[in-house]
């Protein structure tokens, strides 16, 4: 069942001539993950942001083709500090204001909240002040509080660069686990050594329209690799002069290196 | 030689929480350091105390010969140039240009002087296109590259940033990359918090690990980045190319793509392509 539907979607910021994205029609299924990969400015951002039903209601500008939305749908910003609510003084207040907000009744707001809170392994700091913590710590507040809305379509813009490599690797850990509840996933991510494991698809935008759709074994092709786009070890592939083609992965290049 | 940076046995704590415990190290110029850990390890705290908007509660910050308890930030201004993790909160100009140029016009340099440090700024960051834009424009990665002009328009002798190429495309990676080197090779000290180590193994060359407010680890990077089990306990897991170097088994195990291209290649020929 498909989550998102975009049909030849174009978007123009307020006061500019050229569109940010360009007749792009895309689908997100339930328990799908789709990355977005792309150079910054590709697109990939604004597409989230219209996915999330925030460009142009919020943004302003124009949009143009047809956007359809099967389920609710939350979206983790790359600024995840400026989606506190300010309003908290603990971390399970910060992720319980989402859902209270939804007018569900306190003991679903507490079902919903503590396994967010299990979810992104922030049970510890349950009781802490928001503002005491780190950039990474705040950055998985943000997630949980999303997730505790129990949105149907998650949208995810670079949510793990201020994440350490257990952080990541939770995160990524923890997409697959939700597409596997049926959720649908659309990431936007500059990770792009983390894509190959956690994405069913890849996405390549370019200048706000897509340059192709493929496997995640994308991240390896040769004009993915020159656009600056394939992975660390795709790259190394390619600038030692081996031939194509290119394995994505560390585990990828063990097969052919034997 | 008088160090660029030295903490001497800091402890400093957010009220109840600690945040660094006795932490000591020191930078010299043109060192080029990462600063590593775990989430709440205290990396940040470390970038506010070098930056003077923080004091420790116990111990000595020195920035050259400066203690920083005796400065105010815009006197350390003269010295440091920060980049902090959520730059936004640094930007406040109408156009990159001018946030750009903030930090020299403040420090009183001469306006053709301003000109040639902010044009420089801009170059060497590829924002020169963005010059004219309100900062807030920009996608949040950009801001912080815009943030990061900024500091090293004020061409210090010690850089501390937070985080400079998260949400970068690989081509802006490599500007930042180059940049970091051009003013290390001048003898700019430079201390860079960071959680991506295909960033750190190329910039940078000496690693600080911190877990908990201490000092666990301090020593050659491609070393440690190339020591795949050591690396778990510390936070932190081996960059993609050090684990295809490891997996690979090749020749003194690089780090750093173009090196490891060249050992591939050359380990290539000799067994014959696969």
């Amino acid at each position: 069942m498909k989550s998102l539907t975009l049909e030849h979607a174009s978007f123009w910021y307020p006061a500019t001539e050229a569109p940010a994205l360009r007749d792009v029609s895309l689908e997100v299924a339930q328990g799908e993950i789709v990355a977005l990969v792309g150079a910054l400015g590709a697109g990939a951002s604004t597409l989230l942001l219209v996915a999330a039903d925030l460009a142009p209601r919020v943004t302003g500008g124009r949009l143009t083709g047809a956007v359809a939305r099967r389920d609710r749908s939350g979206i983790v910003l790359p600024t995840p500090w400026t989606q506190a609510s300010g309003m908290a003084f603990t971390v399970w207040d910060e992720v319980a204001f989402g859902p209270a907000n939804l007018g569900w009744p306190a003991h679903e707001i507490a079902r919903q909240v503590d396994r967010a809170l299990e979810q992104l392994e922030l049970v510890p700091l349950a009781s802490r002040d928001p503002a005491t913590l780190s950039g990474g710590e705040l950055q998985r507040v943000i997630i949980a509080a999303i997730l505790a809305m129990d949105p149907g379509l998650l949208l995810f813009d670079e949510p793990a660069t201020e994440l350490d490599a257990a952080g990541a690797q939770m995160v990524w850990r923890l997409m697959r686990r939700l597409a596997g509840e049926g959720k649908a996933i659309l990431l936007a991510t500059s990770a792009l050594d983390a894509v190959p494991d956690v994405a069913d698809r890849v996405v390549w935008l370019e200048d706000g329209a897509v340059r192709a759709v493929g496997a995640p074994d994308l991240l390896a092709d040769v004009a993915v690799c020159e656009a600056g786009l394939g992975t660390s070890v795709a790259t190394v592939w390619r600038a030692s002069g081996l031939p194509g083609p290119y394995p994505p992965t560390v585990a990828h290049a063990v097969r052919r290196w034997r | 030689m008088i160090p660029a940076l030295c903490f001497d046995g800091v402890t400093f704590s957010y009220g109840a929480v600690p945040a660094l415990e006795q932490l000591s190290f020191s930078i010299a110029p043109g060192e080029r350091v990462a600063l590593l850990g775990r989430n709440g390890a205290g990396k940040s705290t470390v970038v506010r105390l070098v930056a003077g908007i923080q004091q420790p509660r116990d111990g000595t910050v020195w920035v050259g010969d400066w203690d920083t308890r005796d400065c105010v930030p815009e006197q350390l201004a003269w010295r440091v140039g920060s980049l902090f993790q959520h730059a936004d909160q640094q930007l406040f100009a109408p156009t990159v240009r001018d946030d750009v140029s903030f930090g020299p016009r403040a420090l009183g340099v001469g306006v053709r002087e301003v000109e040639r440090r902010t044009d420089h700024a801009l170059e060497d960051l590829d924002l020169t296109a963005h010059a004219a834009h309100h900062p807030y424009d920009l996608p949040p990665a950009l801001r912080k590259l815009a943030a990061l002009a900024g500091a090293l328009a004020l061409e210090p002798a010690l850089l501390v940033l937070d985080e400079p190429t998260a949400g970068l495309d690989r081509a802006l990676s490599a500007r930042v990359i180059r940049a970091l080197l051009e003013r290390s090779a001048g003898g700019v000290a430079l201390l860079v918090v960071t959680h991506d180590l295909t960033f750190a193994a190329e910039a940078l060359d000496r690693g600080l690990v911190l877990d908990r407010g201490r000092l666990e680890c301090d020593e050659p990077l491609a070393g440690l980045l190339g020591a795949g089990p050591r690396l778990e306990p510390l936070g932190l897991s081996p960059p993609p190319v050090a684990a295809l170097s490891a997996a690979l088994d090749l020749p003194d195990r690089p780090v750093r793509a173009a090196d490891a291209a060249r050992a591939l290649a050359r380990v290539a020929r000799g067994k014959g392509a696969p």
